[in-house]
């Protein structure tokens, strides 16, 4: 959701590797929302987590490819806090998205050995075609526009989009008030068609990442921000100047990318996930990611395949 | 090819805000490029060291992190302006240090004796410059001024990572919709393509035309 433009993640990335030279090996704290948790317990879910049977990886599968490789290589994000970012203390990526990469890599490979390949929504596609990626876990939308291009296994999430303004602010309440009002929206994400579709009058700009979203907020380049609930509630609680209003007001199945027509592959992804959850281990990386800012146990996970599209 | 056809409001009034984009930005850089390039060839020291300065900082430092600056940075001490208004500007402010340079070597082209003639005659720095030295140096610099140009239109793209919807952001926004990134790409790489081209086949007339009138 927050695919940050390629150009300003290669600035990030820059100034993360700047970052992990200076310090070295020392133990930080944690540096990134959803790290509280800490390496040793993401660990400890991970350890839990499903391996395939030897006669799961059929021969000539994508998946005995991937498991001779020893990789699974995942197109995903660095920089989405609680889902895919990249700790640039350890150098590890952390989060929902990227330890359900390392859970599926368990599953073929037996070890959690993942390559990320930075994609963004508008490579995604073609890296999946062309076999760059296995897999894209980033926040990926089933939409059936996306799923003539591409096959989605699960839904293996579901979030929903919600507004957040600059505390004090009156007369934002649903997403049919932002008609008239400027609206800030994260480049590439789902908000900008759904503000189009239920505020039609509204003026969309758009950054590249959440947190320069949340200085143009503040900076009142617009009335109201529009992302995704999680992480809105993360910036909430980390910057007291911003508030969320209302609850989330679409509902976005996540799905994961696979390439179009790999339907041996796609049957096998969502039988490990059917596995993982019936195994606790989804709720766990939920727990130690997206739950370290959202109160309360992990939500029953969406039905497999009940969305168009999957 | 249709995915373009379906979209052709959304990419057309992308293709206007990066035309309206590059004309703004390269009028303020032809100007300041100008200005610049009269303070690099002053015979005031004080002058020279400012325009010198000027070109080694806008040259050195990338333009996305100049946009990132003025967009984010400047309201933190109360400077606010409109996105594409912030945007011209920079890019203006950018890409005057790159006409500056290529004015310079076209004054430098013009042999040091026609200045000096100039000023026997008794014509002021000013008057020499606009009279004698500038004219004459224009006609040498017409092809890098037009690669200037093309050079600013690539990288009124860069606008859209900072909130203006140009080409490149309204490509962005279809893609998320459609996700067929290589036809929407390539659509709009072709919209760029024929503003260069454009601007190639202009420049090349004018060189022609002002080569033989000389």
């Amino acid at each position: 959701m927050v695919v940050s433009m390629k150009r300003v993640a290669a600035v990030a990335a820059v100034s993360m590797i700047g970052l992990s030279a200076c310090s070295g090996t020392g133990s930080g704290s944690p540096a990134v929302p959803g790290e509280t948790g800490g390496a040793a317990e993401g660990a400890g879910v991970l350890a839990k987590a499903p391996v395939a049977a030897a006669a799961d990886i059929l021969p000539g599968s994508t998946m005995e490819k991937i498991k001779q490789r020893g990789e699974l290589i995942v197109g995903g994000s660095l920089d989405a806090p609680l889902l895919s970012q990249q700790n640039p203390v350890t150098g590890e990526v952390e989060g929902f998205d990227a330890d359900m990469g390392k859970a599926l890599a368990t599953y073929i490979i037996g070890e959690p050995k993942v390559k990320i390949v930075n994609s963004a929504s508008e490579t995604r596609e073609a890296l999946l075609s062309n076999g760059t990626v296995d897999v894209v876990f980033q926040t990926y939308t089933i939409t059936p526009e996306r799923a003539e291009q591409v096959a989605f296994a699960g839904p293996y999430y579901s979030s929903g989009l919600t507004i957040a303004v600059k505390k004090g602010t009156t007369g934002i309440a649903k997403p049919e008030d932002l008609n008239g009002k400027t609206v800030i929206a994260g480049a590439n994400t789902p908000a900008i068609p759904a503000i189009k579709k239920l505020a039609p009058q509204a003026e969309i700009v758009t950054f590249g990442s959440d947190p320069e979203c949340i200085q143009a907020l503040k900076q009142d380049r617009g009335v109201a921000y529009v992302q995704d609930e999680t992480l809105l509630i993360a910036d909430a609680q980390k910057d007291p100047a911003v508030e969320v209003v209302g609850s989330p007001f679409t509902t976005d199945p996540y799905g994961i990318g696979l390439k179009h027509g790999d339907d041996q592959f796609k049957k096998f992804v969502n039988d490990w996930l059917k596995k993982t959850q019936s195994a606790g281990v989804w709720q766990g990386i939920w727990k130690n990611s997206i739950g370290t800012v959202v109160q309360g146990e992990a939500p029953a996970p969406p039905q497999i395949g009940s969305v168009p599209g999957s | 090819m249709s995915v373009l056809l379906d979209h052709l409001p959304e990419f057309w009034e992308g293709l206007v805000v990066t035309l309206q984009l590059t004309a703004a930005s390269f009028a303020g850089a032809a100007v300041l490029g100008l200005v610049v390039t009269s303070m690099r060839v002053s015979p005031v020291a004080v002058l020279r060291g400012i325009g010198t300065a000027y070109v080694e900082t806008f040259q050195n430092l990338p333009l996305l992190v100049l946009l990132v600056l003025a967009v984010f940075g400047l309201p933190e001490i109360g400077i606010k302006a409109d996105l594409l208004v912030t945007a011209v500007v920079v890019i203006a402010v950018y890409e005057a240090a790159y006409i500056a340079e290529a004015l310079r070597s076209g004054v430098n082209a013009v042999s040091a004796g026609q200045g000096e003639a100039a000023r026997a005659l008794g014509l002021t720095f000013g008057q020499s410059l606009r009279h004698v030295v500038l004219p004459q140096a224009l006609r040498t610099v017409i092809q890098p001024l037009g690669n200037v140009f093309i050079a600013l239109t690539m990288n009124t793209s860069l606008a859209a990572a900072v909130g203006v919807v140009d080409l490149t952001a309204a490509a962005n926004r279809v893609n998320l919709i459609e996700a067929q990134p290589i036809p929407i790409f390539v659509g709009a790489g072709l919209a760029y393509a024929l503003v260069a081209a454009c601007v190639g086949l202009v420049t090349g007339r004018l060189e022609r035309r002002l080569v033989t009138a000389g």
